[in-house]
């Protein structure tokens, strides 16, 4: 999955940002690279620094301090339609026509009318929204405002495109959707920038990731590494005799993070080695029905290295915590 | 390069959206309509009053009466305007038609039924002067009752000569008007005055001119602040700024907005001089053929519509730009108001200062009328009504509008600044202070 990664050789270069607003130090010094043609999730708590750093990225603000380059050229030197961009908060002309400001938009990044109009109508054919091209935006339902959005995101065929929490809000059957599509562009070749606190998403999605913690770098690079930097392995173990999380958790070196019905999940630290959970499990007599070691989750490594993630998606699988 | 491809994309989308609103069409309409009504309106008040002509009747009970009472009251009554006046100051308009009846209840019934304005009964009273009774549905102090009190004295006048025997033309002699004229005050001027028609003539037109361009600021001004706000609202503002830059944004908006007023703005004249066309053949066919028709307002040149046409556009730009700086500090439609309040009061106080000395309620001769004129956020009220009334100087005019010019750029630079940073402000809406830090150092 992570290997697509220079196909081209080129790389978004983030370095040494620093930005402050007023009293507060937005960005404290953020460098993180983006191989072209991977999917990249930029991880981090509401108020992280996140959309900071996309919008300095895209050129809207200003860094104090820093450097951004694509391919090799600092990012504002490529042309705009370099770059696609999808913010947080969903914007379009809802007294609009949805055909003419797809068109608009695309206008604006010097596509030819003509072109942008016949490429604007196969994408909402494909998106089985055809039949609204000409009604104003602020008549579709939440969903189809979403596709429209995601549109005018590429229509202009950018290299780069960079989403500010593009599943936030979206119910399961549009998130797959999108899953799909970003999936596809990223088979095209094209470099795909997300920012989310929905760590399982990232997980299933990203070649890489990035995390940021109140303006700061935590860590960063591929997924398997970034799951893998703590050192602590992750074992799921289910035996004969139920009960496990009692024993289990008298290991040493060895909590007991989920009590699940049909398996416990353990955390061995670093220095640990899963294989003496087998062995302690076979030396109490007991049937070995599951026994998987694994890299932790990213929510794992987040919660490790950052604290409790505090959001709205927060996932309901929480820590059971160090006894 | 692609910066004007941009600004032009943007201005379009602009006025294709405004032009097809509900409110633009309607306001459009109902300008138009009243353009037309306001340019029909005395032909129709004409047509729908009977006649034209206000018809007098003349009835003299009397054998004997000197001179030709109908004849005199004829030529008095529609004497030319600006002509001597009928002592009493009233100003006769030249739209009497005055004939004499023989039979006075039946000239009373014709008033009554409203064929006849009025009938002016001339019988000899106890003493031998004239005495006279106006039967008249209309008031005993309206106009045509003044009109003909101050008549009918030059017809008891005439009558008084008569009996003394004084020839006809010893009496036109008698009434031969004195050799009067006007000069300016100032011993350095020496033009022409004007007549109190001409001066009226101007008043008006500094007066329309200065609304017109205070509408045009005041109403597509808060509209480029709006559409500011709903780009703003709608978070479309984000992805659009992915495109484009600030400055392309918002001279677009600008040069859109601008266009739309100019579609309106021509619409109005377009039907104004359709209307003014139209009067002279519709008079015709509504009051009979004969009737004068009206022109062009007196004194509007092609060089004043050109005067008001930079002023105008120029006036604009220079507030409008401030309007969308000011609209992208505020993310709610119901905070531009406030935000846009100090350029609504400088505004406003140029257009009272400019209505006020058009009107002559304020000494346009003034010294310090002539600094504010060159003040480029006053100059839009000021100067043309400066020029109508002939007390710009020769420098003022190209002055202002260099003042203008080299304003307008700053102005440009700064809203564009002010852009830049406000449109990605949300919420509370920033104080002066942050304003001014954001400015200085960017966002």
């Amino acid at each position: 999955m992570s290997s697509v990664a220079s196909a081209t050789g080129g790389r978004l270069v983030i370095e040494g940002l620093r930005k402050r607003f007023g009293a507060v130090q937005a960005l404290d010094g953020v460098s993180f690279e983006v191989r072209a043609g991977e999917i990249f999730g930029f991880l981090g708590s509401n108020g992280a620094g996140k959309t900071t750093t996309m919008r300095i990225v895209l050129g809207f603000l200003q860094a104090d301090e820093g450097t951004i380059t694509w391919d090799g050229r600092p990012a504002h030197a490529w042309p705009r339609r370099t770059w696609g961009y999808m913010p947080e908060e969903r914007g379009l002309y809802l007294r609009m026509p949805v055909l003419e400001q797809l068109v608009f938009f695309a206008a604006l990044y010097g596509m030819p009318r003509r072109q942008a109009q016949a490429e604007a109508l196969e994408w909402l054919a494909r998106f089985r929204i055809a039949e609204y091209a000409d009604r104003k935006a602020e008549t579709l339902s939440k969903g189809n405002q979403q596709k429209v959005q995601y549109i005018a995101m590429i229509l202009h065929g950018p290299q780069v495109l960079i989403m500010d929490e593009p599943f936030t809000g979206l119910d399961p059957v549009n998130a797959a959707q999108l899953r799909e599509a970003l999936l596809e562009l990223r088979d095209q070749g094209r470099t795909i920038v997300f920012s989310t606190h929905q760590l399982s998403t990232a997980e299933e999605l990203c070649d890489s990731v990035a995390i940021i913690d109140h303006g700061r770098l935590v860590i960063a690079g591929p997924t398997r590494d970034v799951r893998r930097s703590t050192g602590n392995q992750v074992v799921r173990v289910a035996t004969d005799g139920g009960a496990d999380a009692e024993w289990l958790g008298a290991l040493p070196g060895v909590t007991v993070t989920r009590r699940g019905a049909d398996y416990t999940e353990l955390r061995v630290a670093a220095g640990g080695n899963p294989q003496s959970v087998l062995r302690a499990a076979v030396e109490r007599g007991r049937d070995v029905l599951r026994f998987e070691v694994a890299a932790p989750s990213l929510e794992e490594v987040f919660v490790e290295r950052v604290g409790a993630l505090v959001s709205e998606d927060h996932s309901l699988a929480a820590p059971v915590g160090a006894r | 390069m692609s910066n004007l491809a941009n600004i032009l994309t943007v201005a379009r989308r602009e006025y294709q959206v405004r032009i097809r609103t509900r409110s633009f069409l309607v306001g459009t309409a109902l300008l138009i309509l009243s353009v037309v009504a306001i340019a029909m309106a005395p032909i129709i008040v004409q047509a729908i009053s009977g006649s034209g002509a206000q018809r007098v009747a003349v009835w003299a009970g009397a054998p004997d009466i000197g001179g030709s009472p109908a004849a005199t009251l004829d030529s008095l009554l529609n004497a030319p305007t600006g002509g001597g006046t009928i002592a009493g100051g009233q100003v006769p308009t030249g739209n009497f038609s005055v004939r004499t009846v023989t039979d006075l209840d039946a000239a009373r019934r014709s008033v009554d039924k409203g064929d006849d304005t009025a009938v002016l009964a001339i019988n000899r009273g106890a003493s031998g002067d004239l005495a006279f009774t106006l039967y008249t549905n209309e008031s005993s102090t309206g106009r045509v009752a003044q009109l003909i009190k101050q008549a009918v004295s030059a017809v008891v006048i005439a009558d008084r000569f008569a009996r003394l025997n004084v020839a006809p033309a010893d009496q036109a002699r008698v009434f031969a008007p004195a050799d009067f004229s006007v000069a300016w005050a100032d011993p350095a001027r020496t033009e022409a005055t004007q007549s109190s028609a001409d001066q009226g003539a101007s008043y008006f037109l500094g007066f329309g001119m200065t609304i017109l361009i205070f509408m045009m600021i005041i109403l597509y001004g808060q509209w480029v602040a709006a559409s500011v706000v709903e780009e703003k609202s709608s978070r479309v503002m984000e992805v659009i700024l992915n495109a484009a830059t600030p400055f392309q944004l918002l001279t677009g908006k600008v040069a859109g907005v601008g266009a739309v007023a100019l579609t309106q703005y021509l619409a109005i004249l377009a039907a104004g001089l359709v209307a003014l066309a139209a009067q002279g053949p519709v008079a015709g066919l509504l009051l009979g053929a004969g009737t004068a028709a009206s022109s062009l307002p007196q004194g509007l040149t092609p060089g004043l519509l050109g005067l008001l046409v930079v002023y105008g556009v120029l006036g604009f730009l220079l507030y409008a730009v401030l309007f969308a700086g000011a609209g992208s500090l505020v993310s709610r439609q119901e905070d531009v108001n406030q935000v846009v309040t100090p350029m609504t009061l400088v505004a406003t106080a140029g257009y009272m200062v400019g209505v006020y000395s058009a009107t002559g309620l304020l000494d346009i001769r003034a010294g310090w009328l002539t600094i504010l004129g060159q003040v480029p956020f006053l100059s839009p009220f000021l100067m043309l009504s400066r020029v109508t009334s002939g007390q710009a100087a020769a420098w003022e005019v190209p002055l202002s509008i260099v003042l203008m010019a080299i304003t307008l750029v700053a102005c440009l630079w700064l809203a564009a600044r002010l852009y830049a940073v406000g449109v990605l402000l949300y919420g509370q809406r920033p104080s002066a202070r942050t304003i001014w830090r954001l400015l200085r150092h960017g966002m």
